[in-house]
């Protein structure tokens, strides 16, 4: 296994070894930059960045998922319930929307008790680290579902509300089969939006120290002697985190196109 | 004893009195056709009846039972409503509409309701659009799944608000057909409708309501040969023309 990947690594070694060659060759100027060793050192280390996408696309899951299922709630008690509960869900919102990720992150981090986890080996990745991270983007996705979701909502003409009603179901009957079945889809847009903001914002981990995608680049180039090749991983990363995107939203938009209503606008 | 009774029944939004001291009856296998301007509390008067409006003075009772000590969800299983806009739940098939309030209200099983979404979509002659969902159909397929829908539900007493004022003209007769159908099987029916031909030929009564007021109600030809009251003279021959 481990020689297998070995001699794949030689390979794109092999392979960049006459791109860079030949860019190299274009003009002096670019000596310096983008350099055959640099890219080297990128492909030796590309476990290592795998781990770290591996963190990225679980924290990002876990982030949306908590932002789902806090969200949804939260949008719906914003349509539908008036009073206190309103009130604490709107103001939560609010100032979740308003604080700097960063901040939220690092917040939680260092402001919470949270207990003490050990590692995942491979992945070298501190679970508090992870939670905290979870926790925050997950929060801030949250808040900003809800406004996903409320918009969805409000957006269901009253008369499906009065229809459902006048063939005896209840309130929580009509909300559950006729109007969320109904706002779930009209989300999707939005929800799409969301998923690739939360992907790219899993970066901010970086502030913590979680091992995902950019704290791995940083940790490289700062290694000693590998100063030069900063571009080489900050390029090799970014072209990571577009192929996470891209791929997220071309599933999405399937998915979107199965459940639309047919003969429907949406 | 009647089926429906409206006794001194009033409602406000606000300042604004849509219903001023309504009274009248129906009995079961009637037919009552409503007519009146824009604004004069048609509309509300129909969602009074299924509490979809609550009312804020009088009483309503159907058979005799006061609609307020009902439970409210077990009242609208006895009143089916059809609305102007059709209000088709988007997101289901024509036969979805029709199954939902017979899975989740009356409790029937999944091939239960399909069955009997069958025999209603049939009744009312869009059987072969089961599949189709509202935004395929035409807005006269719309208005007779709508109907479909509220008469699985085997009500005593059938409401329509309007319900070929949104439809193109060539599509009204369609709609019209199959009222007239439900009226010759003995439906109680409280309509609101500018259908003056079918006022005629099918109401047993007509209302004439202005600013929340029955100003005249009788017999249809008795309201269009001899109105007592030269408003409603007025408005029904102006509706008369516009049929025309």
């Amino acid at each position: 296994m481990i020689e297998t990947a070995s001699e794949a690594g030689t390979s794109i070694v092999g392979m960049l070894q006459a791109d860079a060659g030949s860019l190299l060759s274009l003009g002096g100027r670019t000596a310096g930059v983008l350099q055959v060793s640099d890219w080297a050192f990128v492909a030796t280390n590309w476990e290592y960045l795998l781990a770290g996408t591996v963190v990225t696309m679980l924290l990002t899951i876990t982030s949306l998922s908590l932002g789902f299922l806090a969200g949804f709630p939260a949008g719906a008690i914003e349509v539908y319930s008036s009073g206190r509960l309103s009130d604490v869900v709107s103001t939560f919102g609010v100032l979740l929307r308003g604080t700097p990720i960063v901040v939220l992150v690092v917040l939680v981090h260092f402001g919470l008790p949270l207990p003490r986890f050990g590692s995942i080996p491979w992945l070298e990745v501190d679970l508090t680290a992870f939670l905290s991270a979870t926790l925050a983007l997950g929060l801030r996705s949250g808040a900003y579902q809800s406004q996903v979701f409320r918009g969805a909502i409000q957006s269901i003409d009253d008369g499906q509300l009065a229809a459902a009603r006048s063939v005896g179901m209840s309130s929580r009957q009509a909300i559950r089969h006729v109007v969320f079945p109904q706002a779930l889809r009209r989300s999707l847009p939005g929800f799409q939006n969301e998923f690739t903001i939360v992907l790219k914002d899993t970066s901010i981990a970086f502030a913590i120290g979680l091992a995902e995608l950019l704290t791995r680049a940083e940790n490289l180039y700062l290694q000693p002697g590998q100063g030069t090749a900063v571009l080489e991983v900050i390029l090799t990363i970014t072209a990571i985190y577009f192929v996470l995107t891209f791929v997220t939203n071309r599933s999405l938009e399937a998915i979107h196109r199965r459940y639309s209503i047919p003969g429907g606008t949406e | 004893m009647s089926l429906l009774h409206f006794e001194n029944v009033s409602k406000s939004y606000g300042d604004e009195e849509v219903l001023h001291d309504v009274s009248f009856q129906l009995d079961a296998g009637d037919v009552e056709v409503i007519v009146g301007p824009s604004g004069s509390g048609k509309s509300t008067l129909l969602r009074c009846v299924n509490r979809l409006t609550e009312i804020d003075d009088g009483v309503i009772s159907l058979e005799g039972e006061d609609i307020h000590a009902m439970d409210e969800n077990t009242l609208r299983r006895r009143v089916g409503m059809v609305f102007q806009d059709f209000n088709l739940f988007a997101h289901r098939t024509a036969r979805g509409n029709v199954t939902l309030g017979l899975t989740e209200v009356l409790g029937l099983s999944k091939h239960e309701a399909d069955e009997r979404a069958e025999q209603y979509l049939q009744q009312v002659g869009v059987a072969d659009q089961a599949d189709a969902y509202p935004a395929e159909l035409s807005g006269g397929q719309k208005q007779r799944v709508g109907i479909a829908r509220a008469l699985a539900m085997d009500p005593d007493l059938m409401l329509f608000d309007e319900p070929t004022s949104a439809l193109d003209p060539e599509l009204v007769g369609e709609v019209l057909a199959v009222m007239r159908e439900l009226a010759d099987d003995g439906m109680t029916m409280l309509a609101v409708t500018h259908e003056m031909g079918f006022a005629r030929s099918v109401a047993s009564r007509l209302a004439f309501l202005e600013d929340g007021q029955i100003v005249e109600r009788g017999p249809p030809e008795q309201l269009f040969e001899q109105p007592q009251h030269d408003r409603t003279d007025e408005f029904l021959g102006e509706l008369t023309d516009l049929n025309r």
